[in-house]
């Protein structure tokens, strides 16, 4: 086979341009493949890590949401996740946080204001104070321009406020732009979790139901149940969160895109594979004594056939990787301009060679037959 | 090797071979002479299972091969038989070793050897180092050594050679048949067509043929 393909290579050599013109054809066609592949890839692969990742297929999400927005403290407790575990077809129940900040009452001297606070990211740009990752148990806080103003009316450091009841000192004061959206306050990581993250409520219940469950009798159950039972009923409401709405209109769009795209490749390709069986038909007729010759000493017309369909096939892959080689260019330029990033998969790569493949023996076919079936003695005839 | 039996061939209206007998023993050296348009070729064809469009009956080693598959032929041909034509017909963009090398591609014969006989027939045919040249860079003698050596790679019974020296000087022709007839002492049987009869005495025996029709000596030729 191998040398087969070799004798392919040296029969397109031969024909360096006449052959790269019509491989261009497929270099373009190829080239959209890969675009069309790697924006659909990047655009779902966006869309689902948006979600939350989440394999939604098997899942049924309850949302809590407290009647006003003062009170944020409303949610699911233990008690709502066993109700809910015990609804026929559900398999397991997870309470989780829409929201990862904890709301807490600062309080300074005799001003008592509510605010919220997380974690300490790991760069802030402070307007006063140095920033820096604190140990531990440090009692130390980072706080927002706004709230410094609302406590102490100005900028100061190493004042001690009261957080929920503990102590911490004012290391530092950021300023919050419109642009960007920050927690009034920052303490360290293990101070957060050991103080105030059991307090983030628990306004989300994800319900890993059985593959063959009807999910929105589940759905429907579930809502009625904690409308009747739920612990905090009284200050919210519960509804069914539907994440597959919003993946099937971005899935809509999408492939709208790629039918459009997959629409030029086609047309490319299709233009391609008729530059291919052109040439394949000036190749053969041009190489009927190669034919005779080889007919002559023992070659079976589909040894002759098999030679130009190779010959094709060899074609339209070269074409093929010049083409994916050139589709990699065109993503790296695109992803300039995109809000998401596309990315070329195994899957694309395979696709483009298999497509391009397919090319040269759908085209490269009535060619190499018509070799493999022209008469011998003709064509030792020929010169 | 070979027996024919009152073989006709036509070309639309136009008669190119009519009542053929001839039979060609093993290991026989058989000159075909005849004028140009005579049906050398077309004859030899039909010899050389290249063409299986004619009438009559044409047994090789005792065997009919009219009717069998197009694959089968195929074989028979690479494995049997070895042709040389007057205008070499080399494969222009293959090198010496290459060209030599065809039949072999193609042979269903037990081949790890390949490498060896493709040198063995080189040796034989005088052109051990041109291995690597083109046949543009090579002489009409060499270009037709390569020919034959391609011919003989695989061994065959029956060589058919289609006025194998009709491009050659006398001198080159002359080194040409001395190959033809050490491979005939070989025990190769051969069959070739020429109009050279200075060439035709290399041969054991020598047939004629003229307007599509067979005589065993040029008297007769001359009587009808
Ligand atoms: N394919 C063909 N169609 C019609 N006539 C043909 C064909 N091939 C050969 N002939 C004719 O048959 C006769 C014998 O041809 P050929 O066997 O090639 O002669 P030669 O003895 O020179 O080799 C010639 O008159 C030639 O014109
Ligand atoms: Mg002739």
């Amino acid at each position: 086979m191998t040398d087969k393909i070799l004798i392919a290579f040296k029969s397109i050599g031969k024909n360096k341009n006449r052959n790269f013109l019509t491989m261009l054809g497929i270099i373009i066609g190829i080239a959209s493949v890969i675009c069309i592949l790697a924006i659909g890839d990047g655009f779902a692969h966006t869309v689902t890590k948006g979600m939350g990742n989440h394999n939604t297929r098997n899942k049924v999400v309850i949302m809590y949401q407290p009647t006003t927005d003062d009170n944020t403290d409303g949610g699911f407790t233990n008690n709502d996740e066993a109700v809910l575990e015990k609804i026929p077809g559900v398999e397991q129940v997870k309470l989780a946080s829409s929201v990862v900040e904890a709301g807490a009452k600062a309080q300074y001297k005799t001003k008592n204001v509510t605010m919220s606070l997380n974690k300490q990211p790991k760069h802030l740009k402070l307007v006063k104070g140095d920033y820096f990752q604190m140990s531990g148990a440090s009692n130390g806080v980072y706080i927002s321009e706004d709230l410094a103003h609302k406590l102490f009316k100005k900028n100061v450091l190493n004042r001690l406020i009261s957080i929920d009841g503990t102590v911490f000192v004012v290391q530092g004061i950021y300023h919050i732009s419109d642009m960007n959206y920050r927690p009034d306050a920052y303490v360290s990581k293990t101070i957060f979790k050991q103080l105030f993250a059991n307090q983030i409520s628990k306004d989300e219940a994800r319900l890993s139901v059985e593959p063959k469950a009807n999910k929105k009798w589940i759905g429907k159950r579930a809502v009625k149940q904690m409308k009747k039972m739920g612990e905090q009923k009284n200050i919210g409401t519960y509804k069914v969160s539907n994440p597959d709405q919003v993946s099937k209109q971005f899935t809509k769009i999408l492939n709208d895109i790629t039918y459009f795209i997959a629409f030029i490749a086609g047309i490319s390709l299709l233009i391609a594979g008729i530059g291919v069986m052109n040439v394949m038909y000036i190749t053969v007729s041009e190489r009927r004594k190669e034919i005779g010759i080889r007919r002559a000493f023992g070659a079976t017309s589909n040894d002759i056939r098999n030679q130009f369909l190779i010959e094709s096939v060899v074609l339209c892959v070269i074409g093929g990787v010049i083409g994916i080689i050139f589709g990699y260019l065109l993503v790296a330029i695109i992803n300039a301009f995109l809000p998401f990033k596309a990315v070329i998969t195994a899957y694309a790569l395979i696709l483009s060679l298999s497509v391009s493949t397919a090319v040269g023996l759908i085209f490269g076919f009535i060619p190499s037959n018509k070799a493999a079936k022209s008469e011998l003695v003709g064509l030792l005839k020929e010169e | 090797m070979l027996k024919v039996t009152n073989i006709g061939k036509a070309y639309g209206k136009f008669t190119a071979l009519e009542n053929i007998n001839l039979e060609v023993a093993d290991g026989e050296f058989l000159a075909i002479m005849g004028p140009s348009g005579s049906g050398k070729s077309t004859l030899i064809n039909i010899l050389g299972l290249l063409d299986q469009s004619y009438t009559g009956e044409y047994l090789l080693k005792n065997k009919n091969y009219k009717t069998v598959s197009d694959n089968f032929l195929s074989r028979i041909r690479g494995d049997q038989l070895g042709f040389v034509f007057q205008n070499f017909k080399l494969l222009t963009t293959y090198n010496v070793y290459e060209n030599i090398e065809i039949p072999l591609i193609y042979s269903k014969k037990e081949q790890n050897n390949k490498r060896e006989l493709i040198e063995d027939v080189i040796e034989k045919v005088g052109l051990k180092g041109k291995e690597k040249n083109r046949p543009s860079e090579l002489s009409g003698g060499q270009q037709q050594r390569v020919a034959i050596a391609r011919a003989i790679v695989n061994h065959p019974n029956l060589v058919i050679a289609d006025e194998p020296t009709g491009a050659l000087d006398s001198k080159t022709s002359k080194e040409i048949m001395d190959i033809f007839t050490k491979l005939n002492q070989d025990g190769t049987t051969i069959i070739m067509v020429t109009h050279d009869s200075e060439v035709a005495e290399y041969a054991m025996r020598t047939v004629y043929i003229r307007d599509g029709r067979l005589y065993n000596d040029e008297k007769s030729v001359k009587k009808s």
